[in-house]
């Protein structure tokens, strides 16, 4: 017999199973785009961004997908795992991973767990532990913004250099469609005696 | 009669034991061996193809299983190969497969594409070790031995018609007897006699038609340039190594012939990938390292057009190998970075804590150094008036020191400039506290410390009657007015609830808070919550608290508390890696394909360029993961028993 905050915590444990966690999305991306995106998987449910209240403001979106069942979740996260998915602009791929309790806000509580506090005396002989402790959290999370900036960088590296790429691609294919098109391609097939060219 | 012909490349090759003939004119010589560049293939041996894409860093596996030569001399030596499949190569027909070992390959069964293939003889890149695990009755099992020392296992099959995994193994595969597949029973030396008795030249022990090996039809060409990986240029010694050289052959020579060769090849990109990781680690440029690689596998990238899906699932899978390579010895460039850096966060609070001790040597109060820290005009000096304790005043300063430094972090922390007048207005607001606060303190310091349980807070602080304020907006405005405090250290799965029940009862506050959620930038182990205080005072006194004490959790972690630093709203204009080209120039569908989503196929510019952001994105993911996994073994190491000792 389960107490009422075990029902709960177990329904709330089944919606996570169903749910995906992408990441890597644009912040301009909204629900509508989102869910007309997953709706090719399946059907969703829900779509939930998750805020990013501390992190740089170039972060790229968490989004929580909530679909219908299971299977939609697992082929969702298949898919996506093997092809690059884009939604709402190429060409960088989101990227899904199953759903964690953690990642939710409005998760219920762990039935059977309290928490304990105590305080601890300046002259115990953990009180200094504690505060190295203390130093090591702050410091960690030092680490991590730090790295986080690194990464955001050179993303922003990598995408200026293929936006340059794309750009010389695109001039390139416009200079031979050109060519082609004005007949120029022939001309010089002509004169070099190319046999079977093509377009003619 | 034997024939010795040096081949085009310089290699050395030879027949060994002849099998029969075959063919519609009897013109096709079958053979049961051969010495190729000092090795020596005999039937049924398992050897490595070089794969024919320019950058593919893994040779493919096949078993020979027919030798022949033409004798038109004009027509080229053939060997047919019976395909074993990388777990990479089938990666999507491997869902739900169990226990999928990192060397385990899966044998071709069935009929159709993929089964086997007619290959040129000059296409073999070496020998390598394929052993049998299979716990099928017939199949010799080996020793645990040769199953470490063994380049690849395997023990299921991937039937190619039905694009299925196979745990049983048929009695024939691609016409040849599972025996010959199993591990062989007998030594060398018993195989060679036999191989001895066996008839000669016009024997028509070889009941296989020759038409059927020179159908291939399969999309796997080989050129002459063979590549080699590193881990082939190993396997091959060792293959040479292990094999008793029981043979009549004349003696072959030894490791030394294969290590030349595969020096030789200039196109193996696991070497390359290799060496450059090596020479960057050592300079320790950590942006050289990683736009070097990248840059080399987009130029490279272009030039392979037309790839197969399973290639580009290979290729991405070679992507993650080489990905970890590089990432291994990126990371650990990555990390003394990292170190290094956050020591030289370290070392501007050791600065400011000097200029602590400078100033109060001379003085012994605080007041004055209070007054030299707060740099911005708006200090209350007429509220450091008041003295301290004779007890208190050796403690503090000494806390105040780490207090400072603990401070500066929480600035690096929030990396804004703001916060620093934000904490300095704190440390000046301090003092103006006086006697009553040092007396809470004391209090704390005094209380008995038991175990207290955390309790429920009474609804009290939350109004019945009013529509509570959805949490963005409370805390836009709880950021202007300056109560909103950031904890961390917390157990990553603590609920918003009970980090406010952990205030109330710890600290006796009333409060608003909402976890963090995790995501793929946050450390996984730790949680953090972002909490909001009615009053600016009831925040810093919080924060004090917590400084000077040390809650302890039933988790084993002290709480850390500091002012939050939160992300102004709004989004950003451009998203780095999406793309924009002028309306001009694309077309209107390709707009129409942008503008909702779609996955992208292997055969355009498109998908290569997803394919650098995933293997920027794994390499982030890497560098994470031993990032935390660093953090999380420091944690442990000072890890603070939860139930106090008795005394």
């Amino acid at each position: 017999m389960a107490t009422p905050e075990e029902v709960a915590y177990e329904k709330f444990l089944e919606r996570v199973r169903r749910t995906v966690y992408i990441d890597e999305l644009t912040p301009l991306a909204t629900a509508p785009v989102i869910s007309s995106a997953f709706n090719q998987f399946g059907t969703v449910k829900k779509v939930s961004f998750i805020p990013n209240y501390l992190g740089p403001k170039e972060l790229p979106m968490g989004v929580l997908v909530e679909m219908e069942n299971e299977e939609m979740t697992q082929a969702v996260i298949s898919t996506v795992s093997q092809l690059p998915f884009m939604v709402a602009g190429m060409p960088r791929p989101v990227r899904a991973c199953a759903a964690e309790p953690n990642m939710f806000v409005d998760k219920p509580k762990k039935p059977g767990r309290t928490v304990r506090f105590r305080w601890i005396k300046p002259n115990d002989p953990d009180f200094d532990k504690a505060r190295r402790v203390k130093r090591l959290a702050r410091k960690h999370s030092a680490e991590n913004s730090f790295m986080l900036k690194k990464q955001l960088e050179e993303a922003e590296k990598l995408s200026k250099q293929q936006a340059e790429t794309a750009v010389t691609h695109h001039k390139k294919f416009e200079m031979m469609d050109k060519l082609l098109y004005d007949g120029v391609a022939q001309k010089l097939a002509g004169r070099y005696d190319l046999k079977g060219f093509p377009y003619r | 009669m034997e024939e010795s012909v040096v081949a085009s490349e310089g290699l050395e090759f030879k027949w060994g034991k002849k099998k029969g003939v075959g063919g519609k004119k009897k013109d096709v010589q079958f053979y049961e061996s051969f010495i190729y560049d000092g090795d020596e293939y005999r039937l049924y041996d398992c050897v490595l193809v070089g794969d024919a894409s320019p950058d593919s860093t893994e040779p493919f596996i096949g078993m020979i299983i027919k030798i022949w030569e033409h004798a038109n001399k004009h027509i080229p030596r053939k060997v047919k190969l019976l395909w074993f499949f990388k777990p990479s190569e089938i990666a999507p027909y491997l869902e739900g497969v169990p226990d999928v070992l990192a060397n385990e390959l899966f044998l071709a069964s069935g009929e159709g594409l993929g089964l086997a293939n007619t290959n040129l003889l000059e296409a073999i890149g070496g020998k390598c070790s394929v052993l049998c695990i299979s716990k099928d009755k017939r199949n010799p099992q080996p020793s645990d031995e040769k199953i470490n020392s063994a380049d690849f296992v395997f023990r299921r099959s991937f039937d190619v018609k039905h694009c299925k995994v196979v745990d049983t193994i048929d009695d024939k595969i691609a016409g040849v007897d599972v025996k010959f597949i199993f591990n062989r029973a007998c030594s060398e030396k018993e195989a060679t006699a036999a191989q001895n008795i066996e008839a000669d030249v016009n024997g028509n022990s070889d009941s296989l038609k020759p038409n059927g090996p020179l159908a291939s039809g399969s999309g796997r060409k080989i050129e002459d340039n063979h590549f080699e990986s590193s881990d082939c240029k190993k396997s091959s010694i060792g293959c040479i190594q292990e094999k008793e050289k029981g043979h009549y052959q004349l003696a072959t020579k030894k490791a030394t012939v294969a290590e030349e060769r595969s020096n030789k090849d200039s196109g193996s990109r696991g070497n390359h990938f290799d060496g450059k990781a090596q020479e960057s680690e050592v300079k320790k440029q950590l942006t050289k390292q990683k736009s070097m690689p990248a840059e080399e596998r987009y130029s490279n990238s272009f030039e392979a057009s037309g790839s197969r899906i399973i290639h580009s699932t290979s290729r991405k899978a070679q992507v993650n190998d080489v990905k970890k390579q590089l990432t291994k010895q990126k990371s650990m460039p990555a990390e003394e970075r990292y170190s290094k850096e956050s020591s030289g966060l370290n070392d501007r609070p050791l600065k400011k804590q000097k200029l602590d001790g400078s100033v109060t040597v001379p003085d012994g109060r605080n007041t004055t150094l209070l007054q030299n820290i707060t740099s911005d005009g708006k200090k209350d000096t007429g509220s450091f008036k008041r003295p301290r304790d004779k007890v208190t005043l050796e403690e503090v300063p000494p806390e105040k020191r780490s207090f400072v430094k603990k401070r500066d972090l929480g600035v690096s922390v929030s990396e804004g400039k703001t916060t620093k007048t934000v904490t300095e207005k704190g440390l000046s607001k301090k003092p103006s506290f006086g006697r009553a606060e040092d007396k809470m303190l004391a209090d704390d310091n005094e209380r008995n410390y038991q175990v207290t349980e955390v309790c429920r807070r009474p609804d009290a602080g939350k109004s019945k009657w009013f529509r509570s304020l959805p949490w963005e907006e409370s805390m836009r405005e709880a950021e202007k007015k300056g109560t909103v405090v950031l904890l961390q250290n917390l157990d990553p799965t603590y609920t918003s609830d009970e980090v406010e029940d952990i205030v109330y009862s710890a600290l006796n506050e009333q409060c608003e808070a909402r976890m963090i959620e995790r995501t793929s930038v946050t450390i996984p182990h730790v949680g953090e919550a972002l909490v909001i205080f009615k009053t600016r005072e009831v925040a810093e006194r919080v924060i004090r608290r917590l400084d000077e004490g040390c809650l302890l959790l039933s988790s084993g972690r002290p709480l850390v508390a500091s002012f939050a630093k939160i992300t102004p709203p709004g989004k950003p204009s451009s998203f780095s890696g999406h793309i924009k080209l002028h309306k001009t120039q694309t077309r209107r569908e390709m707009r129409d394909a942008v503008a909702t989503s779609h996955c992208s196929q292997p055969n355009n510019l498109e998908f290569d360029m997803a394919m650098e952001w995933c293997l920027h994105q794994a390499r982030h993911e890497q560098a994470s993961e031993s990032v935390s996994k660093r953090q999380l073994e420091e944690m442990k190491l000072l890890r603070i028993n939860f139930k106090p000792k008795l005394p």
